[in-house]
Formats: C-alpha cells, sequence, structure tokens
C-alpha cells in the first residue's frame, strides 16, 4: 500500500499547494516539533537547501532538500527568498533558490509559516534574543540579586552560563548583554562603553565599567573629537581620572582652558586631538589634512591661548590629560 | 473502554497532511480496482531501476507453480564485473495489501541497499486478490524463489546467500516463504527482512482497534486485504500460516529475521507478538518499533528523522547478516 500514493516530494506550485503548507507546518507546531524538523519541512517542500540563523541566541540549522542536516561555511546569499522571524527583523530563514527565479508564491508561504513556527519554538526553548527583556537584563546586571535568579536569567537572555560574557553601555543607558566570543558587534553609531570579558555572575562590574568607559567616547566631530568606542579593559590607570572628575561640576582649570581656547579658534580642539593622539608632529599634521607649517602656527597660537607649551613631552601630557577630563566633565 | 491512539510523530504527521488528498487510511473492495488505477502505479513506471547506471535490468518470465502461468521476475545486477565472490542475492516481495501493486513497487528499497552491498536483487511478480486468491501469491513466490536459487550462478549469485525481504503484504510473504523453504526444505535463505509485514488474518489486536481510520492501511483496509486473499475463511479457525504466518504454529528453525513496525499502525501489536514468538522459539530475531511511526512512513516522508534512522536500521541489519 505504502508507495501508491507517491513519495513526499518538493510541491508543484498550484493552487492547492499553499493550503497544504499551511497544514503542514500547523501539524509541526501542534506537534512542538523541534527546530530541525521545521527547516527540513521548509526543505523538503521547496526542494532546496533551508537554513537558519539565529545570531542573538546562536541558533545556526541548515537542511538540504534529501532532509539531511549539512552546516554550510559559506554566508547567506542575499539574493535567496528570505524571511525575518519577527516584522521588521533582519532576515533569519532563507530558501537557498540559486537561480534568480520569480518570486514564488510557495516558497512565499513556506517562508511565512516555518518563521512564525521557528519564533515559537526559539522563544519557548532558548529565551528571547538579548535587549529583549529589561527586566531580564536587570536582574543579570544587579550584584545584589541572588546567583540563582541572576544565572537564570542570563539563561533566558540566551546566554552560556559557563561561557565569559560583557556588557556594552550605549549612550540611551540601556545596557546590551553579549557573549564575549565572538566580538559583539557596536552599535552602527553613537557612543559606546565597553566593558571587560568576566563570567556571567561577575557581569554587575562588566557593566559599571562599561559605563566608566562610555564616559571617556567621544562623538568623534570637529567640536568633540575622539574615540566613538572605548574599552575599558585598554583604558589601565587613566580610568581612575573618572572618579576625579564629576559630570556637570564646575570643570578644572585646564578644561576651562581648553574651552575658551576653543571658542576663540573653531580647528582648536580637532587640532590638539590630533596631536595628543598621534606619534609625532608629521602624522598629526597628515591626520588633519595641514601642512606641516600651518600645524607648527597652529600650535605656536593654541600654547599662547592655553598658556602651556605643547610641544614638550610634558605639555603634550598635560594636554592629553586636560583633552580626556573635557570628557569626563560633560553633564 | 476508549481508545486512545499514541500519537504520531511531528514529521509523520506533518508529513500525513501532505497526503491525506491522495491516501485515506481505509481501503474496500469497490476502491481496489480504482487505487489499482491510480497515480502511484505510473509514477513507478517512471522510477530509474539502474539507479543511474549501477544496474543492469532485465524483465525476465520464468515458469510459474505446477499448472500455473509464468511469472515475471525483475532482476538488477550491478553493471560493474563482480570482485571475486558471487553477489548475494536480495529476493524482494512487494507490498500492496495482496490486492494492488507490481514487482516495481517499493523495489528502490532493495535497490539502494545491493548499491551499498553490492547485491543482486530480484523482485518477483505474484498473482493479486481476490481474482486470484490463496494460495496463488505464496506459490507464486515460492516458485519465483526456486528459479532464482536455481539459476543464481548463472546471474552472478550466490545460491548460499538469498536474503528475502518484503514491505507490509510483501513482509507477510516474506514470513511465509521462509516457513515453506523451512518446511519443504526448498531452497536456503539465510535473512528475512520483514519490514512493517502484515502477518495476521484475524485483524483484532489492540493496535488493530487503537488505529482504526487513523494513519495508512487501517482496520477497515486490513479486513479488505485478508477477505481478498482468504474469502470467507478470514478469521476462521482453519487458516494456514503461509496464508498468515501468524497462525503458524512453531516459529523455530527460521533464518534470521529483521522486523520493524511503527507504534502508531495497525500491525504493531501482531509484529512484535511474531518477533517474540521467534525468540520464545530460540531463533534469531531483531524487532525495532518507530515511536509515532504510520504504516509505510520511510516510504511516504524518506526525508523525516525517523525514516532515515529506519533505513539506517535495514542496511545496518543485512551488512551484518552479510559479514561486512
Amino acid at each position: 500500500m505504502k508507495e501508491l500514493a507517491g513519495r513526499l516530494t518538493a510541491l508543484d506550485p498550484d493552487a492547492g499547494a499553499a493550503v497544504r503548507v499551511i497544514a503542514y507546518f500547523d501539524r509541526l507546531a501542534e506537534a512542538r516539533a523541534g527546530l530541525e524538523a521545521l527547516v527540513r519541512g521548509a526543505a523538503v517542500l521547496a526542494g532546496v537547501p533551508a537554513r537558519l540563523v539565529d545570531a542573538d541566541r546562536r541558533v545556526q540549522v541548515r537542511v538540504e532538500a534529501d532532509g539531511i542536516r549539512r552546516e554550510s561555511e559559506s554566508p547567506p546569499d542575499p539574493a535567496w527568498p528570505c524571511a525575518a522571524l519577527r516584522p521588521g527583523g533582519a532576515p533569519a530563514l532563507w530558501l537557498e533558490r540559486a537561480e534568480a527565479a520569480e518570486p514564488s508564491v510557495v516558497d512565499a508561504v513556506i517562508l511565512e509559516r516555518a518563521a512564525g513556527a521557528v519564533r515559537l519554538v526559539l522563544d519557548r526553548t532558548r529565551g528571547r534574543a538579548p535587549a529583549d527583556d529589561p527586566a531580564l537584563v536587570e536582574t543579570v546586571l544587579d550584584a545584589t540579586a541572588p546567583e540563582a535568579a541572576r544565572l537564570h536569567a542570563a539563561r533566558r537572555l540566551g546566554l552560556d552560563p559557563t561561557a565569559p560574557a560583557r556588557v556594552l553601555a550605549p549612550l540611551d543607558g540601556r545596557a546590551r548583554i553579549a557573549p564575549a566570543h565572538p566580538e559583539p558587534e557596536p552599535p552602527p553609531d553613537g557612543r559606546v562603553g565597553v566593558g571587560p570579558a568576566v563570567p556571567v555572575l561577575d557581569l554587575p562590574r562588566s557593566w559599571a565599567q562599561a559605563r566608566v568607559a562610555l564616559r571617556f567616547t567621544a562623538e568623534g566631530t570637529a567640536q568633540d573629537p575622539g574615540p566613538g568606542v572605548v574599552h575599558a579593559d585598554e583604558l589601565g590607570g587613566i580610568a581612575l581620572l573618572a572618579d576625579l572628575v564629576a559630570p556637570g561640576a564646575e570643570p578644572p582649570p585646564d578644561v576651562q582652558a581648553l574651552e575658551s581656547a576653543a571658542a576663540a579658534a573653531p580647528w582648536l580642539l580637532a587640532t590638539l586631538h590630533a596631536v595628543a593622539s598621534t606619534v609625532s608632529l608629521r602624522a598629526a599634521a597628515a591626520e588633519i589634512n595641514v601642512h606641516h607649517s600651518t600645524l607648527q602656527e597652529r600650535l605656536a597660537h593654541a600654547e599662547h591661548l592655553l598658556g602651556w607649551p605643547l610641544r614638550t613631552p610634558q605639555g603634550r601630557f598635560r594636554l592629553g590629560v586636560a583633552l580626556t577630563m573635557r570628557h569626563l566633565a560633560r553633564p | 473502554m476508549t481508545q486512545v491512539p499514541p500519537p504520531f510523530d511531528p514529521e509523520l504527521a506533518a508529513a500525513l497532511e501532505l497526503i491525506r488528498d491522495v491516501i485515506s487510511p481505509g481501503l474496500t473492495m469497490d476502491e481496489i480496482a480504482e487505487v489499482r488505477r491510480g497515480p502511484g502505479i505510473q509514477m513507478l513506471a517512471e522510477l530509474d531501476l539502474t539507479m543511474g547506471g549501477f544496474f543492469e535490468v532485465e524483465d525476465r518470465t520464468v515458469p510459474g507453480p505446477e499448472g500455473a502461468p509464468e511469472i515475471s521476475l525483475l532482476i538488477c545486477r550491478p553493471a560493474a564485473r563482480a570482485v571475486a565472490a558471487p553477489r548475494p542475492v536480495i529476493y524482494h516481495i512487494h507490498g500492496g495489501g495482496l490486492v494492488i501493486g507490481n514487482n516495481r513497487v517499493g523495489v528502490d528499497i532493495p535497490l539502494a541497499w545491493a548499491k551499498e552491498v553490492d547485491a543482486i536483487v530480484v523482485s518477483v511478480e505474484y498473482r493479486l486478490a481476490p481474482e486470484h486468491p490463496y494460495p496463488a501469491q505464496i506459490d507464486d513466490v515460492y516458485a519465483g524463489l526456486e528459479w532464482t536459487a536455481k539459476h543464481a550462478a548463472e546471474l552472478g549469485g550466490d545460491p548460499q546467500r538469498i536474503v528475502v525481504a518484503g514491505a507490509s503484504a510483501g513482509g507477510g510473504l516474506s514470513a511465509a516463504l521462509a516457513l515453506l523453504t523451512r518446511d519443504r526444505q526448498g531452497p536456503e535463505v539465510i535473512g528475512q527482512m520483514l519490514m512493517c509485514p502484515m502477518l495476521d488474518d484475524r485483524n483484532d489486536s489492540p493496535s488493530v482497534h487503537q488505529m482504526a481510520g487513523l494513519g495508512i492501511w487501517d482496520r477497515t483496509a486490513n479486513e479488505t486485504g485478508w477477505t481478498a486473499l482468504l474469502r470467507e475463511r478470514r478469521g476462521g479457525p482453519d487458516v494456514p500460516a503461509y496464508a498468515a504466518p501468524a497462525r503458524a504454529e512453531d516459529l523455530s528453525g527460521l533464518p534470521p529475521a529483521f522486523l520493524d513496525v511503527g507504534s502508531a499502525e495497525t500491525f504493531r501489536d501482531e509484529v512484535v507478538a511474531y518477533a517474540s514468538r521467534i525468540w520464545q522459539a530460540g531463533g534469531v530475531a531483531e524487532l525495532h518499533v518507530w515511536p509515532g511511526g504510520f504504516h509505510g512512513f520511510d516510504g511516504f516522508a524518506p526525508q523525516a528523522a525517523l525514516s532515515r534512522a529506519c533505513r539506517g536500521a535495514h542496511l545496518a541489519w543485512l551488512k551484518r547478516l552479510l559479514g561486512e
């Protein structure tokens, strides 16, 4: 009896196919099938390999049309039909249909139903993606919360409790927790302080240091030159300055001198940052695209405005400290 | 007593959704002709029996049982010259509830094994019920086996290494053939591969009742198949073991058996019972009950995880049997 109805193979794009796709994934979801069964369903019904990649939750499943799981090193092709797991999200499920064919209705239905079922399984089994749930993040970063509660919250956020993680502090104040490996992508714009990689239970410390590192960041503009991303690990003893300069309080005299000099000469801050952050005056001139002699003239003028030399080692050090304190003194 | 059936495996439940328009759990006598004309048989005609040129394929007509028509054997031999020793022979008996099918049905399964173990496949055609009741089927497959054993050498095969194999009705006929060759001291069979075999005409086990109206080949279909074979004798006191192997009194002295069945199918309990009785008789059997499997699930949804495990078990048993 068994072979007489034919085999379960890729569906023809006829009118009934979409209905059968919906029924197929409904039954999988009803029976609480796992991710591999869902991705396999997409691959078998579409007749091409299907892959699921959820970087935040470190999930990667690729199944070929014969139903066998084979991972691939190559990144997804942007031309493949794909679907996000939630509206407006990044693509997470692909059908590896190589030929740039007409968008197919059956493919679209497969992707939509499979992605919906995958999302439910991921939310049920792996927790929501990090940054999704501020209350869980808050628990993980609360040093006074019981350890068991913090570990539970970390798992719910998809973190491996045995692997190191770090906290990123963006300007909006909402902490982002990420595994230490691979190195998390910094947000595409805006300033961010990066805490050290620590065991999950030490994340409150990583968070504190990330917030300190954030104070050392800058917009990277002419009026606020400096790095947008600062790693707490790389600050060393300079981090101690953060305790000495209170945000919004009256700035130290050298910072006040910088502010009044900058008001008199618009080029001043970018020029001085270049001098303080490069290895030679020649390199500083190249950095800000001015002739070496122009830089010499500007420095003479700046020394006059500030009242201390800039071309001695001691003077450059004082300049570096003043520029750093200027960031720290911001409200 | 309410009958709560075991749930289908998630992937298999989904696969059933896709085929529900094409195949229903039941089959009545009136529907046999229609199913014989259905799309399944046409699809089989398109099957590449050479498996991409690996096999040389021929249909051979050989003598049938005494006083009966000739029978047709599908013979698939590896095209490459045999390395040294003659090849093992897989003697395949197709399924189809004893009422439908031909020697192409399900033959891709033994062909896939044969490719792995360098064997010859002989798939036998037999007369179908209800036009031809018992014992036409077992007589035909016995005649085909006799011819195969006698002519194995000429095919490049080893008459001392014949394995009988079949699924569903073909599994039941394979079991019957093992009984018959034992009793008649006929051709030697070194193993019997009984895939979800149809063994018991009484059609009355707990799994039969539990799965009524569900999956593939339910109680109604089973009654149709057995009644086509045995007519009014079905379920009665005098059904021979060569018709329904579950009726055999003595299961000793049989070649090693592989049996498998889904937990969610009509045949579950009769297959488990048959394996147990082989052990009780001092015999050798390997039994797999695939959780949530419906009848013939590995054929309908070969990509499913359970199907791959099932097919892996078939091949692993065969390799151990053949000493590979």
